[in-house]
């Protein structure tokens, strides 16, 4: 696990938008490959989003292992966009993992890196404080809700 | 003339809010694949609508709902739908809800009143409650139904403006005699030949408010309640419960042993075909009992079948198990059992099956561990339910008992409760079908002790509530269908809505009655365990299945009585708990035995009372004798102005007769009456331009009380033309 630890400090901290109604999801998403190794593109989060989403269906496993999982949809236009591991597996817990279990599709999902303070690199996991950031950093990395104030 | 019903065009006129790309227009197409092809509200804060004006006045016959591919959390759980011929003034046309699913949905639109049909011009769609409570609500599609051919809607369009019409004269017919514009009256309904009234009616207010002539006033109710015409009155008040202690017979010499002793946590059933009661085990404070009894209804007494069950191939001494009767059968399961924590061990902690039938008196052991068979583990505190129709068993929830000793795994202290399972009593085979969850999704349950679950018959679903999951109380009700697999959730019990609902917790009973379509709730000891004796009081529920909706029958406020005389009769049972209610849905009868009166003083302390509990409205005999009081009443305050002494002489002798003395509200009205002998009605303010006096103010009152228990189709408008003013 300690090894891995550097790898994911390396890594890019991305904001998380609904792809259907562009909600904000998340501004401390990881890009991430599954444990279980299936080739979808994932991301994920250490702090539970719970402004943004909320659980819907019952729980499940899959078949790649024995985590228990529930999924997610956005709060705003309600469409699931990823799953909570509500129980890690032991052998998900042994293997080299983010810590992360929250869970985001790129399907239903798109991340846009952050840049740091200084805007001119990618804000980096290992830059980020463990806690909750405050709202008013929500919107600073947004090009989109900046361009409104240029003309 | 045949009507053509055809998809009527329609445009979103007004709407609440939307999200997004989410716009009201969305639900003109219908896309299914396409998840942004919606309306979506902006948030879930009520009131959320879109109003839909059609292109021209219709007829409505149904709506169509079209949906997303997929299941969607967005999705109306709760609707209602409001239609008129402008949009301030609207009625309800249709409540009802969406499944979470893919299928187009139709609902049938009220379009009619006394048989005639409205036309509407309007229609607003309110959401009332999403699939996922904290989602947004969602429309993907509507589809409006209905006849809008002007051969047909024109008719009803005069209909409609003629029956405004109509209804504002009564209301102003109405106004005129309540305010004696006598003149205006008259010449309004010669004018219009519309009837305020039932000409009955129009007697009574003749004979009561003109003429003040009360004999014939009474003597025309009195014809009214022989006729029935109160029934309908009847039919909407509420239940008044009426206990009675029963005292069954004792066969000489037998002493106390004729009867069952003092305890709690036993068990009951009843045959309603034989009217029998059947009670086994129990504790009776120091030990558990495997005594079983019957009582005979009819006989009014009690038989004891068996004195210890264990000897004749039955079940060992217990409490908190569960018992069911098949009534089609008449056979007895029993299942579950408490053990204290000193005597749990890898033997006794075997969850034993026992059916007893009735006709042959016999013991028969179907499991020696129904857990080894693929049923639970021994429980206790969980509940049961039988469904004769299919020769199936139901039970749900209670706490798994396990071994203190052997702790392998850290849950082991934690608590465990039983799922969801079935026995099939013809294959004596179990099968589970809902684990415990505790992430409660759309078709999970949660599983819980000292809950109710109730089997109705007709529309083959459980009905599930309450109940503790360690020191949390659940609040939720749902019901689950069993033919169908499917859990539908009522209400999760996070609404606001408290004190319409009963306080939940562990020890209330209940029973159904699938006839009346309703659930009745006796609760015991309250939510707040705080202060334990004082908070052990009884309510009485009853749940309307049909309209959703709780009333409360009654509340025990005061703590209970101490009763130093035993032999006192009660008025009604002191609160408990663990004891045992069981109905007979075809006699309407409650039965109650025994239970824990909760005395911290006393705590190994059991009742052996038993008692009857019929739910009762008010009968005719009592509106009769409550509308003469009435009349009496003003005439007495009537006599008081003018003849004092000979008001008196009536109060003492007319009126005295009608009041009930045994009631205690009554009484104390009664004694407060003597007091109008020295009120004047000087203060009394003239209404407004009328030159209506004190007295004809007074009559017109007690007549509109008295009307009240007529039917509406007989009686004047309910509304006032005054409220429509406002300031």
């Amino acid at each position: 696990m300690s090894n891995g630890t550097f790898t994911f400090k390396d890594r890019c901290v991305s904001v998380l938008c609904c792809r259907f109604c562009d909600q904000v999801l998340s501004i401390r998403g990881m890009r991430a490959q599954l444990l279980a190794g299936t080739d979808q593109e994932m991301f994920s989060t250490d702090i539970p989003p719970t402004k943004a989403v909320d659980f819907v269906g019952s729980c499940y496993f899959l078949e790649a292992c024995k985590c228990k999982l529930k999924n997610i949809a956005c709060l705003k236009c309600g469409n699931e966009v990823g799953y909570h591991v509500v129980a890690p597996c032991q052998h998900c817990l042994l293997s080299c993992n983010n810590g992360h279990f929250w869970m985001f599709q790129s399907k239903s999902v798109c991340g846009t890196a952050r840049s740091d303070a200084s805007g001119t690199n990618m804000l980096l996991w290992r830059d980020l404080p463990d806690t909750d950031e405050e709202h008013e950093e929500l919107f600073i990395g947004r090009e989109e809700d900046q361009e409104q104030y240029l003309r | 003339m045949a009507a053509e019903i055809r998809g009527l065009p329609y445009a979103v006129f007004k709407w609440s809010s939307f999200s997004s790309s989410y716009l009201p227009e969305n639900i003109l197409v219908d896309k299914p694949n396409d998840q942004s092809s919606r309306w979506s509200s902006e948030n879930n804060n009520p009131p959320q609508y879109l109003i839909l004006k059609l292109e021209r006045p219709a007829i409505l016959q149904s709506i169509t709902f079209g949906k997303y591919e997929k299941t969607h959390v967005c999705n109306l759980k709760k609707f209602k739908v409001f239609g008129g011929m402008n949009e301030e003034n609207m009625t309800e046309l249709l409540s009802s809800g969406l499944k979470n699913d893919y299928n187009k949905e139709t609902f049938t639109l009220k379009h009619k009143i006394d048989e005639q049909m409205f036309p509407c011009r309007f229609i607003k769609i309110v959401p009332l409650l999403s699939w996922g409570p904290s989602f947004n609500f969602s429309i993907w599609y509507v589809e409006i139904n209905g006849i809008d051919e002007p051969d047909v809607v024109q008719p009803c369009l005069h209909w409609y403006s003629k029956y405004r019409e109509q209804e504002a004269i009564r209301l102003c017919l109405k106004h005129f005699r309540q305010h004696n514009y006598t003149e205006a009256f008259e010449s309004l309904q010669k004018k219009t030949k519309i009837a305020l009234e039932h000409p009955m009616l129009t007697e009574l207010h003749d004979k009561l408010v003109l003429k003040g002539d009360f004999d014939s006033c009474e003597a025309l109710i009195e014809k009214a309640v022989n006729d029935g015409l109160f029934s309908q009155y009847i039919s909407q008040q509420e239940y008044k419960p009426q206990w009675n202690q029963i005292i069954p017979k004792i066969t000489k010499g037998d002493g106390e042993d004729s009867r069952p002793g003092m305890r709690g946590g036993h068990q009951m059933v009843i045959d309603v075909q034989s009217e029998m009661v059947y009670l086994f085990g129990g504790w009776d404070g120091t030990q558990d009992l495997a005594d079983f009894w019957a009582y005979s209804v009819g006989e009014n007494q009690w038989i004891c079948i068996s004195r210890d069950t264990e000897k004749e191939n039955g079940p060992s001494a217990r409490s908190c198990h569960k018992m069911c009767i098949d009534t089609q059968r008449r056979q007895i399961y029993t299942l579950g059992r408490y053990l204290d924590s000193s005597v749990r061990n890898s033997k006794s902690l075997k969850s034993d099956f026992y059916c007893y039938d009735i006709d042959t008196n016999t013991w028969t052991l179907l499991s020696e561990d129904t857990s080894a068979d693929g049923g639970p583990k021994l429980v206790f505190d969980h509940q049961m339910c039988m469904d004769s129709e299919k020769h199936m068993i139901y039970t749900f929830g209670g706490r798994i008992l396990t071994c203190n000793g052997s702790v392998d795994d850290s849950r082991a202290n934690e608590p465990q409760f039983s799922g969801l399972f079935a026995f099939d009593c013809h294959s004596q085979t179990w099968k589970l079908l809902r684990e415990d969850s505790c992430n409660a999704g759309p078709e999970d349950i949660q599983s819980r002790i000292g809950h109710c679950m109730l089997f109705h018959s007709k529309n083959r679903c459980l009905y599930v509530f309450g109940g503790q999951r360690s020191k949390t109380y659940l609040n939720d009700f749902f019901s689950y269908d069993v033919d169908r697999d499917h859990v539908e959730i009522i209400s999760d019990g996070t609404k606001k809505d408290s004190g319409m609902v009963p306080m939940t917790g562990f020890t209330q009973r209940a029973t159904i009655d699938p006839e009346l379509n309703e659930i009745h709730v006796l609760s015991g000891l309250s939510k707040d365990k705080e202060k334990r004796e004082e908070n052990v009081r009884n309510s009485f529920w009853i749940y309307d299945i049909v309209r959703n909706s709780w009333s409360c029958v009654y509340k025990n406020d005061q703590a209970s009585k101490e009763n130093t005389n035993k032999n006192a009769q009660e008025e009604e049972p002191c609160p408990r708990f663990a004891h045992q209610l069981v109905y007979d849905e075809l006699h309407k009868v409650h039965y109650l035995f025994g239970g824990n009166p909760g005395k911290s003083c006393s705590p190994k302390m059991r009742l052996d009372d038993f008692w009857s509990l019929k739910l009762c409205r008010p009968s005719k005999e009592y509106l009769l004798r409550h509308c003469k009081y009435l009349i009496r009443k003003h005439r007495f305050e009537e006599r008081a102005q003018t003849e004092p002494l000979s008001a008196l002489k009536y109060l003492q002798n007319d009126l005295f007769v009608t009041v009930d003395h045994s009631d205690p509200e009554e009484t104390k009205e009664f004694q407060l009456l003597p007091s109008a002998l020295f009120k004047s009605n000087k203060d009394f303010t003239p209404l407004g331009f009328s030159d209506v006096d004190h007295t004809y103010f007074q009559r017109t009152q007690l007549f509109d009380v008295l009307v009240n228990f007529f039917p509406d189709s007989m009686t004047p408008p309910k509304g006032n033309l005054v409220d429509l003013i406002t300031l």
